[in-house]
């Protein structure tokens, strides 16, 4: 074999064998297979938006937002009020009880059967359904403790319907911290505490965020459990943490619709335009605090997602071909 | 070599002398705090993580207490019978076999746990492949920003409550259905597409497709972090080997994300096993088994739904505990459901020819 | 007999006192059978209206104080107590209400999670008797059906309707139907059944009209309920609410369907028909001011407990008959006086015609004030809540 460019010519490429094209028509049919996949994923969900925006915007009128709902017409203003309570509790019990399950399972416990059974549990709990949640807890804390319908009940059940995934975002995001940043913490004295404070948390933060949120946007749209715990009021939330029920947005959506006046059934239509840009509003904020937060954590690469496709190589793949 | 008594003394509280009137050093009380401190991040953490394993357990028994007297009733008849009958409760209560029961009561959930189990089937087949077909081109083709939206508009679709999705089931979906789709389908000379279906569109199929509409984004959105996490040069060398993409894919891909896939699957079937009200809304509410996949049927979860309020009118609380008892068959359900899908990834992890998640 | 003579003077008085102890001793013999005929413990002389007036002005009387009082139950009687709890006078007393269903309503007032309980279906005789059920006001139910073409209104009675719910009748031009309509031309539409999924007063209507109507229906043997055990139609459907029962009924050609007469304007926008019910007498009756307010005007023995049943109903010639009484189910014993005084109070002035029974409040839904006998009655029940 020569060494020098000159005179050597390369073979000619084949094209357009038998072989090669019935394995260019699978990739094509694949990659339609994918499109179409695609095309049914995102069509439901234009037109569930599109439906619920026309016909809440048909009738929309702003004071909605500011007055109390009468049962047959009014507003929705004790709703939003009774909703966002609702999600502060849910906020303050499943977090902390997710982020604890969380930190346990990956901080303290070690891999044995105790961490298999805490963490299966949690996975299983994450299966049942909402409404067997919400039976329970009419069945031990609305009739058993005497509490009656009440905020207080109703926080509790969500949180416990959420708790899993608040935990199971926590373990992940404290998981993806590399061990060596906590041995390093450790080799230079510093606490436990304090290293889980300053290095671990830090990195983790954007990942158990989402999972709070994530929850928190479970909880705002859920309605079996809250019918039976929360009952519905339509007086703005007196504080009061049992004894008092609170109205909420999904029975709105949910109950109202089933109204002989016409104003109620808008007030459904309004309740459902307010859910869906109540999750919005929580999805870009999930994706705002993931930025903000991404900027404290000392370990950058860990955090950010991977890329996706990197074009040079496909193409280089292409040329091949 | 220095000697390590810092470290000691940072990390573990110094050993308290205990009656010298030895001056206290400084920053003993403080260091005493932290230290408390941390064995209470460590003592609330521990109880943190029992909390939801005592919740399951709390459910299992409030459910099964309640449901008892039930399901001495019914016996095993209530896997078998399809009837659900509360009685006469206005005839007054009469005791057999210790249990207060009306005239007549009578329960059997045959057919709402066939249909949970169909539905559930019906969405996972329809909503699988889509989900994992979605997942792969948002990773592999679409361009950064593209693949934002949609990404948005899977967690908008897994944030939708069901009752707003369920309410567009009955009011456009179904209709829909009924005009566009299932007269198609009708055509199909298979036995489960015949014998007609109702112009309201509601039934099977369509709680099937609801229930898909509902576990896509689940199923999308972790198979598409799954993708994003596989290395690009294990992919790349496949398709520097020559092959096309979607060979590369079946090759390299697949196998990384096999297992995940098959935890997101299960997960997905638990939400459509326990969805309550989208299906109790769009699935046509008949107890009774479907014929065909178009006819009216229900599942557990929605006849609990639909049910509890009528069963507090009952004065000798059998319905209620009728209830109790479906909602002790669902948990089971979605136990075995859980149990299963573990052994699956297991046995799948173990034959994966890639070691999973072994990072580079 | 001459007047003139004492004899015949002697005769007249004798006979005169003759029928005086007749006509005494036969009312009292039908006063005696009425008694026992219905479930009555009282005197049955209904109060005149000014008597009624006074009771319930004297029941009226809010306490001082404030207070909290939680109302749940029926979806029929929500919309109802909802605008009586904005415009209640006495603004002192504050009123949470709930749309929850009749069955719930009734295990809340019973387990004291709610001080009212709306129902549109009477207690059980499990319950204990110091639950009462209180009727309020009076509801009525029509039947709707979606049979383009049609001019005019189908009749139809018990045993025909029953025979649409069991399959027996499939089609809209059965001979059956034909029979009670002649001269109405109706187009062969296959029927598609529509019932309730969620357990509901108004299933619990429409089967006590059926059993009353109907001795063979499918409800016979285990009576009226507010969830029944319906039969295996292919066809059949089954919807939440009221509004989903409608909204599905309209879409669905040759439906029939059962919905609350406070959807009536509803029903009709949305194209459905209504159909013209046979009373007691045989007679069909459409749903109306008059012919609900002649059925419910029928019932003369109320008993003491206001458990009034459409199944008793005696027959009114021009009477629709498928009305029923809206309940406030209550406890007896409350745990402090104020409460129980609001409660009666609230109660009390939702009876009033000029309070929370007046055409302002009960018009738009179609609802009608008691009439003077079952108000007497749950004027009495009231005063009994302490």
């Amino acid at each position: 074999m020569t060494t020098t460019t000159a005179g050597i010519t390369p073979p000619a490429i084949q094209h357009d064998k038998p072989i090669a094209r019935a394995r260019r028509v699978r990739n094509g049919a694949w990659w339609a297979g994918c499109t179409l996949a695609l095309l049914l994923v995102v069509a439901p969900v234009v037109w569930i938006l599109e439906g619920v925006v026309e016909h809440a915007v048909a009738g929309w009128k702003w004071d909605v937002l500011w007055t109390t709902s009468t049962g047959i017409g009014g507003g929705l203003a004790n709703a939003i009020v009774g909703t966002f309570v609702i999600m502060i509790g849910v906020a303050l019990v499943a977090g902390s009880l997710g982020i604890g399950a969380g930190i346990y399972l990956v901080e303290f416990s070690h891999p044995g059967i105790v961490q298999t059974v805490l963490r299966s549990a949690t996975e299983i709990l994450a299966g049942v359904p909402s409404i067997v949640f919400g039976y329970c807890g009419y069945l031990a804390l609305v009739i058993g403790l005497h509490w009656g319908f009440s905020l207080l009940p109703a926080v509790i059940v969500l949180s416990l319907l959420v708790t899993p995934y608040v935990s199971k975002s926590t373990e992940l995001a404290l998981g993806q911290v590399p061990v060596a940043n906590r041995e390093g913490g450790e080799a230079l004295g510093m606490r436990k505490t304090y290293v889980l404070r300053r290095v671990v948390f830090r990195a983790a933060l954007p990942g158990i965020l989402t999972g709070l949120i994530i929850a928190l946007a479970i909880s705002a749209g859920e309605t079996a459990p809250l019918i039976y715990t929360a009952g519905f009021s339509n007086l703005y939330p007196s504080g009061a943490l049992i004894h008092s029920q609170v109205g909420y947005l999904t029975y709105a959506a949910y109950a109202f619709y089933d109204e002989p006046s016409a104003t109620a059934q808008a007030l459904s239509r309004d309740a459902s335009l307010l859910l869906v840009l109540l999750v919005l509003a929580l999805i870009l904020s999930a994706r705002l605090a993931v930025r903000v937060t991404q900027r404290f954590s000392p370990n950058r690469s860990a955090s950010r997602p991977r890329r996706g496709r990197r074009r040079g190589a496909v193409d280089g793949a292409a040329a091949v071909r | 070599m220095t000697d390590a008594p810092l470290e000691g003394e940072l990390l573990s509280p110094a050993p308290r002398a205990p009656e010298t009137a030895v001056a206290a050093p400084p920053g003993a009380f403080r260091r005493r705090a932290l230290a408390a401190g941390q064995h209470l991040l460590g003592g609330g953490s521990t109880v943190a993580a029992v909390v939801p394993l005592f919740a399951l357990l709390g459910m299992l028994a409030i459910l099964f207490s309640e449901a008892l007297p039930a399901i001495r009733y019914n016996g095993w008849g209530f896997f078998s019978s399809n009837a659900w009958v509360p009685g006469n409760t206005y005839a007054g209560s009469v005791r057999t076999g210790g249990v207060l029961h009306p005239l007549g009561a009578h329960y059997g959930a045959a057919a709402l746990i066939t249909g949970t189990i169909e539905s559930s089937v019906i969405a996972l087949v329809v909503g699988l492949p889509i989900a994992v077909g979605a997942a792969i081109l948002l990773v592999e083709r679409l361009p950064r920003r593209l693949a934002a939206g949609i990404g948005l508009c899977l967690e908008l679709l897994a944030g939708v409550p069901s009752a707003v999705i369920g309410l567009w089931g009955v009011l456009s979906f179904g209709p829909w259905l009924a005009h566009h789709l299932y007269p198609a389908l009708s055509h199909i000379p298979l036995g489960i597409f015949r014998g007609g279906y109702n112009s309201a569109g509601q039934g099977l199929l369509a709680g099937g497709l609801v229930l898909a509409a509902m576990i896509i984004p689940i199923i999308a959105a972790t198979t598409r972090d799954l993708l994003r996490q596989v290395p690009d040069v294990t992919k790349e060398g496949a398709l520097a080997l020559g092959m096309t993409e979607t060979e590369a894919f079946f090759a390299v891909q697949a196998r990384w994300v096999r297992v995940g896939v098959i935890g997101a699957a299960v997960l997905g079937l638990g939400r459509a096993l326990g969805e309550t009200i989208a299906i109790a809304l769009v699935s046509g509410s008949a107890i009774q088994y479907a014929g065909n996949i178009f006819s009216a049927m229900t599942t557990i979860a929605a006849t609990m739904v639909s049910q509890l309020d009528a069963a507090q009118a009952d004065p000798s609380g059998l319905e209620v505990k009728a209830l109790a008892e479906c909602a002790l068959v669902l948990l089971v359900i979605t136990l075995v459901v859980n149990i299963v899908a573990r052994m699956l990834t297991r046995r799948a992890a173990r034959g994966a020819a890639l070691p999973v998640g072994a990072g580079f | 007999m001459q007047l003139s003579n004492p004899a015949g003077r002697r005769l007249l008085g004798r006979s005169l006192s003759a029928a005086l102890v007749g006509t005494l001793a036969c009312s009292a013999l039908s006063t005696a059978a009425f008694a026992g005929t219905a479930k009555v413990t009282e005197a049955h002389k209904v109060p005149t209206a000014a008597q009624l007036k006074k009771s319930l002005t004297a029941l009226e009387a809010a306490p001082s104080g404030s207070v909290k009082l939680s109302e749940t139950g029926s979806s029929l009687f929500y919309p109802l107590f909802s605008v009586w709890a904005q415009r209640y006078p006495h603004s002192n007393v504050s009123i949470q209400t709930a749309s929850t269903g009749s069955g719930t309503g009734q295990s809340g007032a019973l387990a004291g999670t709610a001080s009212i309980g709306a129902s549109d279906a009477y207690l059980p005789a499990g319950d204990p008797s110091t639950l009462l059920n209180v009727p309020i006001v009076v509801s009525a139910q029509q039947i709707n059906y979606n049979v383009p073409g049609v001019k005019g209104h189908i009749k139809l009675n018990a045993s025909v309707i029953n025979s649409m719910y069991t399959g027996a009748i499939t089609n809209w031009d059965d001979p059956a139907v034909k029979k009670l309509n002649p001269g109405l031309q109706i187009p062969p539409t296959p029927v598609v059944p529509i019932h309730r999924s969620d357990g509901s007063g108004d299933t619990f209507l429409f089967s006590s009209y059926l059993a009353a109507g109907d001795p063979g229906s499918f409800v016979a043997s285990t009576g009226p309920n507010t969830t029944v055990n319906w039969p295996d139609v292919s066809s059949a459907l089954a919807e939440k609410g009221n509004t989903g029962m409608l909204q599905t009924c309209a879409v669905t050609h040759g439906c029939i369907a059962y919905i609350g007469v406070s959807y009536l304007r509803n029903a009709i926008a949305s194209g459905l028909g209504y159909a013209a019910v046979e009373n007691g007498k045989h007679n069909y009756e459409l749903p109306g001011k008059g012919s609900i307010a002649a059925e419910i005007a029928s019932y003369k023995n109320i008993p003491a407990n206001g458990t009034i049943s459409l199944i008793d109903s005696p027959k009114a010639a021009a009477g629709y008959p498928i009305v029923n009484f809206e309940y406030a189910i209550v406890q007896q014993h409350q745990p402090d006086p104020a409460t129980a005084k609001a409660i009666v109070a609230l109660l009390a002035w939702g009876m009033d015609s000029k309070g929370g029974a007046a055409p302002g409040f009960l018009l738009p839904i179609n609802f009608q004030p008691l009439p003077a006998n079952a108000e007497a009655v749950a004027i009495n029940q009231l005063k009994s809540i302490s």
